[in-house]
């Protein structure tokens, strides 16, 4: 029995072995991990993805745990750019800078916040001002902005996404949001909500917007690149790579958070839907 | 009680114990349905021209001649709908402005719809996404994106007071009289000509890296990455966990207080929340003890280690107790010590009990989540070489579930992929139980030997 066993265990070891070497040609001395927003996710897989593909020998981990652990993981330096939908609190820097952790933004993209309800619903325009009453739950019922005579069901990011502080900044001007407003944990969680939910309103990086979901126009202006890039929208932000210092010329790190500069980062940017900084 | 009445009790019993197992049964019956049906579907499916043109140019698979020979026919197919569209390009330019912008809109909408079909329109630049470089590669989700050629989904808001109604616009309506009319005929008859779909068994799924965050290729990364943990963690929790139970069988004083301590210790971690054990495994492994510079496969294991320690040891227990008294009697009287009765009387003959617990361990291992999302796994990685488990982190199959369903960009158009890593894993858990009620078939069959 023994014998049978130590076999199998050894069988076992040589499949693993096999299986690594199977594995084994995308790695290398150049190993990148990048943590955080789920709304800068899109971009960093596709950059990732890219970037790999030119350079074989490179391994990019992604994980997508939201903007505030990104931030943590790049204070407590395990990983070497943070993926952040807002800038890093002053609290973040001075953590950051005690650990001998110098923060570099690199701002990759615009991003406008887009305000998303049911295709259904008739409502097509919202002040800024109804926008924070419906948060607050001032406004709680559809006909309140013209809409038909339904309760509307709020739903809003938890306080660890750079997309909720966003929102808070831009749009509640610091006032808490209401009770009843239902925290989910991404992007991809709000548009899910709201695409089954004809009464409900949320809110999502632009890269999110599909057409489940019908984005509305924010003091009657929409969220289209144009009006994202020159701020005439007024729920947008940008979005950041967080780098410890500014990160060596010639490297992997370098080249991978300056992609956006080049055409085909430009490209890459807008074919997900957010907004480049450059225009070629 | 009369006799009568305690027949009555006793058939009313048998009676709810029967219900139960139909109901059981089917509870089974509905979650594991869905979970293989839907789960095939991304290894067994229709594969359209572009999946196999995918294998060929992404993963060097497939018979150049022969597919470049299918696209040729698939492009030839293809062409009146192109020609189409050109000639209606042609008319837009004698129209007047205020009608070409209208039929300039209505070109968009359905050039737009067209290249999720078909992928990109000849003329069109290279773009620069994966995803949008091919067409549908399956033929369901084909069927689903002519629909939306066809069809424009406009909202009636004519009735204030409640929510809009949905309606299907036929989209020839906007093309009527002009060129691109025969198109919404052709277009259906045509399709499996412009895609010649095929019955397709796609192993690959398993085996191939993903490109293109899962739009195309398989699970590999995942599925490496979940046997890595799983093995991990077992080759840390089996020393602890099978040295402990011998401690708490052969040595320890039973109704000692300091062991009576223990085991409700064992008992309590037991009922520790998984999540607990995820953020203990950041605190802990990752940010103290610094066991790796970020996450990683060798912190996930230690933390999924302690997750599955009490439940070694309480299986080790059990089959350590079960061992005759008589083995270790007799072995003590032919003067073995005490040690030497452990490891080569009652270890041997536990051990099929002992690997029966390890394998069910593995199966839990290999299906939580919570402690490795903030210890190991990662949503996007490359499968790793056996060495690099020591640094690097891997994607894994229950953190990349549930990552794909709630965080993905364009989860709706690769929910196949979703349901192929639920069947991977509820498969992979199933064998491994199913290993353990063999080796314990085994064992008894060799005491009653």
């Amino acid at each position: 029995m023994q014998g049978i066993i130590s076999r199998a265990w050894l069988a076992g070891l040589a499949v693993m072995a096999a299986a690594g070497a199977a594995g084994a040609e995308g790695s290398g001395p150049t190993e990148i991990v990048i943590d955080g927003s789920t709304t800068v996710g899109p971009i960093a897989k596709a950059f990732a993805e890219y970037y790999m593909k030119e350079h074989p020998g490179v391994s990019i981990t992604i994980s997508e745990s939201g903007s505030g652990n990104g931030a943590k993981s790049l204070i407590n330096g395990v990983c070497q750019i943070a993926a952040m939908s807002r800038f890093m609190h002053d609290t973040e820097v001075k953590a950051a800078v005690e650990k001998q952790i110098l923060p570099v933004p690199h701002a990759v993209a615009i991003d406008g916040i887009a305000l998303v309800v049911h295709p259904g619903n008739p409502v097509k325009d919202l002040k800024l001002e109804q926008i924070r009453d419906i948060y607050a739950g001032r406004i709680t019922n559809w006909s309140q902005v013209g809409g038909p005579n339904t309760k509307i069901v709020v739903i809003g990011r938890e306080s660890n996404s750079g997309t909720f502080e966003s929102f808070q900044l831009l749009v509640m001007k610091g006032e808490k949001t209401g009770p009843s407003v239902e925290s989910v944990g991404s992007n991809g969680a709000i548009r899910q909500r709201v695409q089954s939910t004809p009464a409900a309103i949320g809110y999502v990086g632009l890269g999110f917007v599909d057409r489940t979901v019908k984005p509305l126009m924010v003091n009657g202006v929409s969220c289209e690149r144009q009006a994202v890039m020159t701020g005439r929208y007024p729920v947008c932000r940008p979005l950041f790579l967080f780098t410890s210092g500014y990160p060596e010329l010639g490297s992997h790190l370098h080249a991978l958070v300056t992609l956006h500069l080049h055409k085909k980062g430009q490209e890459i940017v807008e074919a997900l839907g957010y907004v480049p900084l450059t225009d070629y | 009680m009369q006799r009568g009445s305690r027949e009555l009790v006793d058939r009313a019993f048998t009676g709810v114990g029967l219900v139960s197992i139909v109901l059981l049964a089917a509870a089974l019956l509905t979650l594991l349905g869905p979970i293989v049906l839907r789960g095939l579907g991304a290894f067994v499916f229709r594969g359209t021209v572009e999946h196999r043109r995918v294998l060929l140019e992404q993963f060097g698979r497939g018979d150049t001649e022969e597919v470049q020979r299918e696209l040729a026919a698939a492009r030839a197919a293809r062409e009146p709908v192109y020609d189409m569209i050109a000639a209606f390009e042609r008319e837009m330019k004698q129209a007047g402005p205020a009608e070409r912008r209208a039929m300039g809109e209505s070109l968009d909408g359905l050039k737009a719809a067209l290249r999720e079909l078909l992928g990109p329109l000849p003329g069109d630049p290279d773009p620069p996404l994966l995803r949008l470089r091919f067409g549908q590669t399956r033929w369901d989700r084909a069927l689903v994106k002519l629909q939306s050629v066809l069809w424009r989904e406009q909202y009636d808001y004519s009735d204030p007071t409640v929510m809009g109604r949905k309606v299907l616009v036929p989209r020839a309506d906007e093309f009527r009289g002009t060129a691109l009319e025969p198109l919404f005929d052709r277009l259906p008859a045509e399709l499996e000509a412009m895609l010649r779909p095929r019955w397709t068994v796609y192993w690959g799924f398993l085996f191939d890296r993903s490109r293109d965050a899962h739009f195309f290729g398989g699970i590999w990364a995942e599925l490496l990455g979940t046997v890595y943990l799983t093995v991990g963690a077992v080759l840390f929790a089996v020393p602890m966990g099978v040295a402990s139970a011998i401690y708490l069988v052969e040595y320890a004083r039973e109704d000692s207080r300091p062991v009576r301590l223990l085991r409700t210790c064992i008992s309590t971690l037991a009922g520790v929340p998984s999540i607990v054990f995820g953020l203990f495994g950041l605190a802990f492994f990752i940010n103290t003890l610094h066991v790796s510079s970020s996450k990683s496969v060798l912190a996930g294991s230690l933390t999924l280690a302690i997750l599955i320690l009490p439940l070694v040891i309480r299986s080790a227990e059990e089959a350590l107790r079960a061992v005759p008294h008589t083995y270790k009697e007799a072995s003590l009287s032919l003067g073995a010590g005490r040690w030497r009765t452990v490891a080569t009387v009652i270890l041997p003959a536990a051990l099929p009990g002992i690997l029966t617990g390890v394998v069910i361990s593995m199966g839990r291992a290999a299906g939580e989540t919570a402690p490795i999302i903030f210890t190991a796994a990662v949503s996007v990685g490359q499968p790793l070489a056996l060495w690099e488990v020591f640094s690097r982190p891997t994607p894994a199959l229950p953190w990349n579930i549930y990552n794909l369903c709630s965080e993905h960009q364009a989860v709706d158009e690769i929910r196949h992929v979703q349901y192929g890593m639920v069947l991977t894993l509820v498969a992979l858990v199933l064998l491994l139980n199913s290993a353990a009620i063999f080796i314990r078939a085994r064992i008894s069959g060799r005491l009653r030997g």
